[in-house]
């Protein structure tokens, strides 16, 4: 047996999932990389909004990280590359330390997993088709050969290195039998003390806000998982837990690990449309679907908000229902999770919005201009 | 090994390789029971398990070589 097989095996018995938010099995991964003789990429941009953990990971634990990466390279030739986006400190962090640097663009999707492959092999920083898993190669769409490439989050390369230093039943002392291990999550937001927690699934939600210094009270809603992610209500954020099965009972997820808690002063629905407007900018327009289609979600959402009506929320929705499985990329999909679940939460508020009485301080100013 | 006897073995889906695809509705002609399309034009597939011979068939043509077929 070979140093890589018997990593894969003790990655398989600590049930070590992929941190960047799709939750992949990584051993799974690693036995295919090592089939294709792929090389590896450590994905460090943090790309989700909100997203901070794993700059914290290069700055806080930078040697582990290299050493779980060298671990998951062995027998390869070609340097590991760490993907950080351009100008970032996270990218000076892992220059400054000698390593070979993949630096993405600061956009939404550049550092997406086929992104940054395609970066990698001289291509612009843009999600391509993945007509089979990139860790195996294939072809992109105009034929060319995608070398195979293992891109592993920065927090999963981290525990790569922990479970190889202290085994696999020391990581599944953390969790749950389904999650198990430690993991990280950053809290933004509306919260006192902004930050990165070190914590395992199965803790309550609320022990994570008030960990970060609490909410703010009056905040309308906490956001799991950013633009691809869903939002929570205050009693939700107050009673479910940081794991797959709770988050799912709402249509959320652990995703790449962010909480967000939004702005108490400003009216849910138009941070919504703000950000609906940010996602439709940052499609990279390879994919019609996601091209024409975010821009028209976003466009609809603006409409039922002004004009708040069941047809005009339908309208949304019957938008968002034609967003999965029609990208490159899962950003469409994400964005219609996001929109959906704005719907369900925010829903009651739209109907005051009907009624003409938002209530926020951003849009006061507003409705007695519409009152007088 | 006979053809059916094949098929629920692989069972191989039909997908679209969105960067490719430039909405030529070609596909949609072609497999009105699978594909429908969306107001720019661009598929949807709404029944991705499909006869493969019939799959091909729309593969050959499609002016974009956007389809093709996956396991999953």
């Amino acid at each position: 047996m070979t140093r890589t097989d018997t990593l894969a095996d003790v990655l398989d018995a600590a049930g070590l999932a992929g941190r960047g938010g799709a939750a992949f099995s990584t051993a799974t991964k690693v036995r295919a990389a090592r089939a294709s003789h792929a090389e590896l990429i450590v994905n460090a941009c943090d790309g989700e909004i909100g997203a901070a953990k794993d700059g914290w990971v290069v700055e806080h634990h930078l040697s582990e990280l290299v050493h779980g990466a060298t671990l998951l390279a062995a027998g390869r030739r070609r340097g590991v590359l760490f993907a950080a986006h351009r100008g970032s400190r996270t990218a000076q962090l892992l220059s400054a330390a000698g390593l070979d640097v993949l630096e993405a663009p600061p956009r939404y999707v550049s550092s997406e997993e086929s992104a940054l492959v395609s970066l990698a092999g001289g291509g612009l920083a843009r999600p391509m088709t993945k007509r089979v898993p990139v860790v195996t190669g294939g072809r992109d769409s105009r034929g060319a050969r995608i070398r195979p490439t293992l891109v592993l989050n920065a927090e999963t390369v981290w525990r790569v290195a922990q479970i190889a230093e202290r085994g696999a039943a020391w990581f599944r002392s953390y969790g749950t039998p389904t999650e198990p291990g430690p993991r990280l999550v950053s809290v933004s937001g509306y919260v006192a003390t902004p930050g990165v927690l070190e914590t395992q699934a199965g803790v309550p939600i609320r022990s994570l806000l008030d960990a970060a210094g609490g909410r703010h009270p009056g905040a309308p809603a906490v956001l799991v998982g950013g633009l691809g992610g869903a939002f929570l209500s205050p009693d939700e954020a107050g009673r479910l837990q940081w794991s797959r099965e709770s988050l799912a009972t709402v249509g959320a997820a652990v995703g790449p690990g962010v909480l967000t808690v939004l702005d108490p002063w400003t009216c849910p629905l138009d941070v919504v449309g703000q950000l609906l407007r940010y996602a439709a900018g940052e499609s990279a327009g390879q994919c019609g679907p996601c091209m024409f289609g975010l821009p028209a979600v976003a466009r609809e959402w603006d409409d039922v908000v002004l004009r708040p009506s069941r047809a005009g929320e339908d309208r949304v929705r019957r938008r968002v229902e034609l967003l999965p499985d029609r990208g490159a990329c899962r950003f469409p999909d994400g964005v219609g999770r996001f929109t959906a679940s704005a719907l369900r939460v925010f829903g009651a508020h739209l109907s005051l919005h009907a009624g003409g009485a938002c209530g926020y301080p951003s849009r006061r100013s507003e409705s007695r201009a519409a009152v007088g | 090994m006979p053809p059916s006897a094949d098929r629920s073995v692989a069972s191989p889906v039909l997908r679209v390789d969105r960067v490719a695809c430039t909405a030529h509705g070609v596909c949609a002609s072609l497999l009105p029971g699978s594909i429908r399309l969306d107001e720019w034009g661009y598929p949807i597939v709404v029944a991705p398990r499909i006869d493969e011979e019939v799959a091909r068939t729309a593969i050959r043509l499609c002016p974009a070589r956007a389809l093709y077929l996956a396991q999953r």
